[in-house]
């Protein structure tokens, strides 16, 4: 048998063809999504800004955040923000037990609940925004309902800002996840519920016992996913905020974000990025670990 | 007999709850919609304004006529399928090889792309307008668009699809002949059309509602889409309260057409990206 040649053996091997399949979306995502990890480094590593010239710092930007008053208070604002992560998962089981009912209409609400979820987080903020004004719908009915004897700036109080706007990121995201866990439950198998069932136990056995054991992979899914969406919190404090009153709900993307585009320290902002990019990826290990070490199996 | 009236007091409180959490979900939506109809109204009056006393259109028509709406319609749409087409096209062929094929580094090249899903790099937006600026992309929809023209979780997604066609298709195809390219083409792809079509509304719909990124890169405003002329309308009229919540409908009605009448898909995508 006689050897074909080199190049039209490499022309038609599967790596090469594979490769030629790859290349288009490889070299985007490099462009966009790699090198922007890789040349945060150096950048971090400069005063690089629009003004002045470009000079090698070492690691002064790093030395500068840890004594840069706003932007810890972003980063421990970034973590309070968490809060909202394990209240979003009890409310979205408890919606998706609610629309896992067979009852005639079930498709609309389903429908009218995922409804937030498709719309443009500005659109939503600009609602609560005006709904959460002192002199706001809210406001009027907590107050005429006489839940409440003064009426709140919930979003330029201090006290309150921070906590209105991760009320609205959970009123935005609640579909979302409440889908997620739907489709958790009706992959649950029927006959594994009416055979508990038949061996005598009641609805709360079979929810502890079937029900949440196999619900595991997903609630593991939707919390990874919220609680990275929670470090990364932005438009919706982008839109009402700004990061105020005082720093009050500063987080830590805004922060980047006002850094690099408002001063446009972008040497810096890199810096504070990799110091947030460096805390989501330790965390994400460890809960990849707690999730192992749970032994929860994915089925 | 007295199943029945169990039965239906519990229909009754089950509809109770579902109503009461649908009114929480859309009262929002329905206020602002009821705001945008009430005629040269103050929101913050008191009371407040809930409920419009007449139904009138003239907020809409003014800042339709004041916004050039049809424009900012326009360019979303123009964004929304150009990251729709090349999210589709890129994902599809990125994912192909790496669902079928087998060569070396394919393992290594999908772990590598695995792991950006979970190293978020926040600091991303400053190196890409350099990198947009630097290519010469700056003041165009291609700059909006080519960030995210192809993410890794569409890749994810899409490989998940490719590794369920069945492997007698491609060996059919190679025994007649048929170039990879043509396998993938006109064999592949039409399997893999529910997983398309899902990448296809989940993109259309981000694009839809993205604001951001379209702020840094575009410097005209006529050039912005609909999310990022509501914020830069909400900046410049911001007493305007009726305008503000027309435009606020207008921006929002579309988005919302589409996912009504492409639903089905969209909660399969949602929960088939967990599954898969």
């Amino acid at each position: 048998m006689k050897r074909t040649p080199f190049f039209t053996r490499f022309g038609k091997s599967e790596a090469s063809v594979a490769w030629f399949f790859m290349a288009p979306g490889l070299i985007l995502l490099a462009l966009f999504v790699f090198w922007p990890i890789i040349y945060s480094v150096p950048l971090a590593l400069t005063n690089y800004s629009v003004i002045g010239k470009t000079e090698f710092v070492g690691f002064d930007n790093f030395v500068k955040a840890l004594q840069d008053r706003s932007y810890i208070t972003s980063l421990v604002n970034s973590l309070l923000y968490v809060i909202v992560v394990p209240f979003i998962q009890i409310f979205s089981i408890l919606m998706a037990i609610l629309v896992n009912s067979n009852v005639k209409g079930i498709k609309i609400f389903r429908t009218a609940y995922y409804i937030p979820v498709v719309t443009s987080m500005v659109a939503v903020a600009l609602i609560w925004g005006w709904l959460l004004n002192q002199n706001g719908v809210i406001n009027y009915v907590l107050s005429s309902v006489g839940l409440m004897k003064e009426r709140i700036t919930w979003l330029s109080n201090k006290d309150t800002a921070l906590w209105t706007l991760m009320f609205i990121t959970m009123w935005k995201g609640l579909g979302y996840y409440m889908m997620i866990y739907l489709a958790g439950l009706q992959s649950i198998p029927k006959d594994l519920v009416e055979a508990a069932m038949i061996d005598g136990a009641n609805r709360m056995q079979t929810i502890r016992k079937i029900t949440i054991p196999l619900l595991k992979p997903y609630v593991f899914f939707c919390t990874l996913i919220s609680l990275m969406a929670a470090i990364r919190v932005f438009d919706e404090v982008f839109i009402l905020t700004m990061g105020g009153p005082g720093d009050a709900t500063l987080t830590s993307s805004l922060y980047i974000y006002k850094q690099g585009f408002q001063q446009f320290n972008f040497g810096y902002s890199s810096a504070l990025g990799l110091i947030v990019s460096v805390m989501i990826a330790v965390l994400s290990i460890v809960i990849f670990r707690f999730n192992r070490k749970g032994g929860v199996n994915p089925y | 007999m007295r199943r029945k009236p169990l039965r239906f007091t519990k229909s009754l409180l089950l509809y109770g709850a579902l109503i009461l959490l649908a009114i929480f979900m859309m009262g929002p939506f329905l206020w602002i919609l009821s705001v945008s109809l009430m005629p040269g109204k103050n929101v913050f009056s008191s009371p407040p304004a809930i409920f419009p006393t007449f139904i009138d259109f003239d907020n809409y028509v003014q800042v339709w006529n004041y916004m050039d709406f049809p424009r900012y319609l326009m360019n979303t749409v123009i964004i929304a399928l150009m990251g729709v087409v090349m999210n589709i096209f890129f994902s599809c062929l990125t994912a192909y090889p790496l669902a079928v094929f087998r060569f070396k580094g394919r393992d290594l090249i999908f772990a590598l792309l695995v792991m950006t899903m979970i190293i978020p790099a926040a600091a991303g937006m400053v190196v890409n307008y350099l990198t947009v600026k630097a290519l010469g992309l700056m003041g165009g929809f291609l700059a909006v668009v080519l960030p995210s023209a192809v993410t890794v979780f569409n890749i994810f997604l899409m490989r998940q699809a490719f590794m369920g066609m069945p492997h007698e298709l491609r060996d059919s195809g190679k025994v007649d002949g048929a170039s990879e390219f043509r396998i993938w083409l006109q064999l592949s792809l039409p399997i893999v059309k529910p997983a398309i079509a899902v990448i296809g509304l989940l993109e259309f719909q981000g694009m839809w509602n993205s604001f951001l990124w379209p702020m840094i890169v575009l410097n005209d405003t006529k050039q912005y889409p609909i999310a990022s002329a509501l914020s830069f309308l909400n900046g410049q009229f911001a007493y305007n309260f009726g305008w503000i919540a027309a435009g606020t409908v207008i921006s929002v009605i579309p988005i919302i057409i589409v996912f009504l009448c492409t639903q089905k898909y969209y909660m399969e995508g949602v929960s088939g990206a967990v599954k898969g």
